[in-house]
């Protein structure tokens, strides 16, 4: 993904400054995916670059007002490229591949590491996270955005499922021993 | 998301747990044909919290449940109910307690189908002895709690299973016992169903009951201040949400 995406989506709705965007970014990921203001810029450029966006043509100087703030715009290709990424499912081969399924495939592989310790700690760490975030939703009053709410239940059911693997892991590992003593 | 507990929500530090095993052993059966259900489990469960005990089938989680609230005696080591240790007393004496202070929620909800929700809720308090009308004050008072104010009349049978479990949930709950003890109270329901089987759970624990709730669910789990897992017998890790320090 894309927070190029995610800008194109909150610029197809009007004009925006970068730090608006930024704003409104994580405003709506419920601050779960901080974005600093240059990757904001450098995004933007990039945008631009393409033909996606452009500067908004009331400004003077490169688009720019009196205090030298840039307001952006989608264009026509990027509204299209905006529809396109809406309509195009998201392929998991696209996703950043998951650190943890790594570092258990090498501790099964690696001889001197104790799996189930590695099992462990990690089910208490994202029993912990689960936690968290359970206390999260629950603190969220009733005026909270839905986007915010989906994301943070988002985040739920993939610390859930992480949790069920672990536990699938656990007795997977746990078999082959009493199989072929 | 890394706020800690409020400090309205834990408990003062010498205060003494509402339960307190130490060193807990179960064994059914005995010589060759004998089941090691726990093998040396220590747990304490203060009052305002909910501890989520998860683990897989056999794991000793149900067999740690009836030994909190004194259905079951251990074989070693002790069991500590509201300031009493069970093992010092007698059957009568060890029933009273546990009529007294504990709630029970089973997967099976032992409801009784001749009696309306409300009367199914009542009966523990009647047991208590307490007057009928009395009784009938406190259940409907509790029925409201978990949502049910409305259906106090009808039998069990004419309830949701969603319904039901909340009824179950009610007749544990009624004479404000300060022990609630669910083994997998969300069973079959769906999601939402068992969302609110929680949130009252919850509720309670806020409201300075101790829960100790056996779910194989870790979205439910997760609900709890503090998450223990059990394998063969025995603690395997915990995680206290909120704090790096679990006890
Ligand atoms: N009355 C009994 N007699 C003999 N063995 C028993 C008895 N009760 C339980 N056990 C055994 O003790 C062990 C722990 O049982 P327990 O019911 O506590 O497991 P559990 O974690 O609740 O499992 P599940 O998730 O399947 O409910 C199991 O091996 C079980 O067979
Ligand atoms: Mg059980």
């Amino acid at each position: 993904m894309s927070v190029r995406h995610g800008l194109l989506a909150l610029l197809s709705r009007g004009l925006r400054y970068g730090y608006q965007l930024r704003a409104e970014f994580e405003a709506s990921t419920a601050t779960t995916w901080p974005l600093n203001i240059g990757q904001v810029y450098t995004t933007l450029s990039r945008l631009e670059r393409d033909g996606l966006v452009s500067r908004d043509d009331q400004g003077g100087q490169d688009g720019q007002d009196e205090q030298g703030r840039v307001r952006y715009a989608i264009t026509s290709e990027g509204r299209d490229e905006l529809d396109r990424w809406f309509a195009k499912p998201v392929s998991r081969a696209d996703r950043p591949r998951d650190e943890l399924v790594i570092k258990l495939a090498m501790a099964v592989t690696t001889p001197g590491v104790d799996v189930a310790a590695v099992i462990r700690a990690q089910r208490s760490a994202t029993m912990r996270s689960l936690q968290e975030l359970t206390r999260a939703l629950r603190t969220l009053d009733a005026s909270t955005e839905a986007a915010q709410r989906l994301v943070v239940d988002s985040m739920i059911f993939h610390a859930e499922a992480e949790q069920r693997w672990l536990d699938h892991c656990e007795a997977v590992l746990a078999r082959p021993s009493e199989e072929n003593p | 998301m890394t706020e800690t507990r409020p400090p309205d929500r834990l408990p003062a530090p010498d205060a003494e747990p509402v339960v307190r095993m130490t060193g807990v052993v179960r064994v059914h059966g005995e010589g060759t044909g004998a089941v090691h259900a726990l093998r040396g489990v220590s747990l304490d469960v203060p009052a305002g919290e909910l501890v989520a005990v998860m683990g897989p089938s056999g794991s000793g989680k149900s067999t740690l449940l009836n030994l909190a609230g004194g259905l079951d005696r251990p074989t070693e080591g002790s069991v500590v109910l509201e300031g009493r240790e069970l093992r010092d007393l007698s059957q009568r004496r060890l029933a009273e307690l546990r009529r007294r202070s504990a709630g029970y929620v089973f997967q099976d909800l032992n409801l009784i189908p001749s009696l309306t929700v409300a009367e199914n809720v009542a009966l523990p308090r009647e047991l208590d002895g307490v007057r009928t009308a009395k009784a009938r004050a406190e259940a409907t008072a509790v029925l409201e709690e978990v949502g049910l104010a409305d259906l106090g009349d009808r039998f069990p049978d004419d309830l949701s299973g969603g319904q039901r479990q909340r009824a179950a949930i009610a007749r544990a709950l009624v004479g404000r016992r300060r022990l609630l003890l669910a083994d997998e109270p969300t069973g079959a329901l769906d999601t939402r169903g068992g969302d609110e089987i929680i949130q009252v759970l919850r509720q309670r624990a806020d409201a300075g009951a101790a829960v100790l709730l056996v779910t194989h669910e870790p979205r439910y789990a997760a609900w709890a201040d503090r998450v223990v897992f059990l394998k063969d017998g025995q603690v395997a890790d915990s995680s206290a949400a909120g704090m790096e320090t679990a006890r």
